[in-house]
């Protein structure tokens, strides 16, 4: 019998999503164990925002999550605010929503595609999310001014008035993804190599799960109906109507699962929004370089559903800037895990595996 | 809550007992003369929060590290937040099996998220 060898997968960017490093035991196509190495993309966020004023921070925050930036920049912008106990406006609690809604889809079929990829379905699946998920960008552009980095949400606000047709376009996209999306499974569960490549492939027990902290829909693929949306609703999440998807599985396939039909609960959010948002326009928020309202310097935490698991924010804020700010992200745990349920699985599986968690190396780094 | 250090294992599988199964995260503050410890804990069926706090006193010259009990027996989850909080604040964590820096690749004389931390050095690679 062979002795294991020892192999290096990583760090790099298209293969193992961002730069994550994993050591592996592996014999034969055996991979015994596999210890990660994370930190090739650390930046040290907390530190550069405690020594910036509160506004010079949320391009920092988008970058945390480049796959999904505008839900950390509301998550940090939303936490200052009630830091100062400011209100935010109406309108523009429907039109965060909306707009985070649509983030959570973009997000979601980014990781779609790519998790196709990693499978070796290389192009349908990678291109059909694609081409749903560049409207969506378009729509956000549109909105924000910026493709990639949105920096739009301001204190009690966002940057700008919303374009004038933007119920109109916020409409007929949702119908158009929701009819893009709903044709999804005829190239992904009606396909036996996807299905042989994802049941029973990194299974979490729900025991595991809560014991390894995973969060977002790691979680709920697991059995926990956790989502901060129910759980700790902000903005308008109580007056909208929509499920919390669970499955008991806990496997890649159970994880694929639970985003799809997150999408479709988003575009449920996203119609109801549209419906009950006032007409007004009302969405402006304060001008960054205004003196802003002084905050409360009791400490704060501050959490939110993004699109990869729970975020957390906990600042204790000073006068101009914060004290101390600590991050988690949801990737930050679920990776945690990888090294427990990647012991004896077949090589190829560990992309499926780590695919399936969705990672961002930027998220996890900090 | 805040409690002594002493007490942070027991209360800890205290609160698992009582259904708070779920470790948000740590973390800590540096106030300059002491570092404050914050665990944040979870019951899932009940949404409830549970902050345990703890206060570590620091010494300027930082021949004294503070030193806290691992959790990792109750919580699995305490073992990447326990590497890194080691790494950035200079805490000691004791009973733990592996202590491999997390997220930096630094010499271990300037902890990174404490506030006596300076600004602007150049950094030299050590070979």
């Amino acid at each position: 019998m062979m002795a294991t060898m020892r192999i290096n997968i990583g760090p790099i960017h298209p293969s193992t999503h961002g730069v994550l490093r994993f050591v592996a035991d592996v014999d034969g196509d055996t991979i015994k164990r596999t210890e990660t190495h994370v930190g090739f993309l650390h930046r040290g966020v907390e530190k550069l925002i405690e020594n910036r004023m509160y506004m010079q921070s949320p391009s920092f925050m988008e970058k945390m999550d480049y796959i999904a930036p505008l839900s950390w920049d509301d998550l940090y912008v939303n936490t200052i605010e009630k830091a100062m106990g400011v209100n935010v406006k109406e309108t523009a609690k429907y039109a965060r929503v909306i707009l985070l809604e649509f983030q959570r889809v973009a997000s979601h079929l980014l990781w779609l595609g790519t998790f196709c990829n990693d499978l070796g379905q290389m192009f349908t699946s990678f291109m059909w999310s694609f081409r749903e998920r560049d409207r969506i960008i378009k729509l956000l552009q549109d909105v924000s001014g910026g493709r990639m980095f949105y920096v739009n949400i301001r204190i009690t606000g966002l940057n700008r008035k919303l374009p004038d047709d933007f119920k109109d376009r916020a409409y007929s996209l949702a119908d158009y993804i929701e009819e893009r999306i709903l044709a999804y499974p005829d190239v992904l569960d009606s396909n036996p190599i996807f299905m042989e490549r994802t049941k029973g492939i990194g299974v979490i027990s729900k025991d595991n799960a809560i014991k390894y902290g995973v969060s977002g829909p790691v979680l709920r693929a697991s059995g926990v109906g956790y989502d901060v949306r129910k759980a700790n609703p902000y903005y308008i999440y109580e007056k909208v109507k929509f499920n919390v998807p669970t499955e008991t599985a806990g496997d890649a396939y159970a994880r694929y699962r639970i985003r799809y039909y997150e999408m479709l609960e988003s575009i449920k959010i996203i119609r109801q929004a549209l419906d009950a948002m006032p007409e007004d326009n009302d969405v402006v928020g304060m001008p960054i370089r205004l003196i802003y309202p002084q905050p409360n310097p009791t400490p704060i935490m501050n959490n939110a559903e993004l699109p990869r698991g729970e975020g957390i924010i906990y600042m204790v804020p000073d006068k101009t800037r914060p004290y101390r700010i600590y991050l988690r992200s949801g990737t930050y745990t679920n990776i945690a895990i990888l090294d427990k349920i990647t012991e004896n699985i077949k090589y190829a599986d560990f992309f499926a595996i780590m695919g399936s968690l969705d990672l961002v190396a930027s998220d996890i780094d900090k | 809550m805040e409690i002594q250090r002493e007490m942070l294992v027991k209360i800890s599988e205290e609160l698992k007992s009582k259904g708070f199964n779920y470790l948000k995260f740590i973390t800590a503050i540096d106030y300059n003369d002491h570092l404050e410890v914050i665990y944040s804990f979870y019951n899932i069926s009940t949404n409830k929060d549970e902050m345990v706090t703890i206060k570590l006193q620091t010494d300027k010259s930082g021949k004294n590290r503070p030193e806290l009990d691992t959790i990792i027996k109750a919580y699995p989850s305490a073992d990447w937040f326990e590497r890194e909080l080691s790494e950035m604040f200079d805490i000691k964590i004791n009973g733990r099996k592996t202590s491999r820096l997390l997220l930096e690749n630094w010499n271990g004389t300037d902890p990174p998220m404490r506030k006596s931390f300076v600004w602007g050095r150049e950094y030299k690679k050590e070979i």
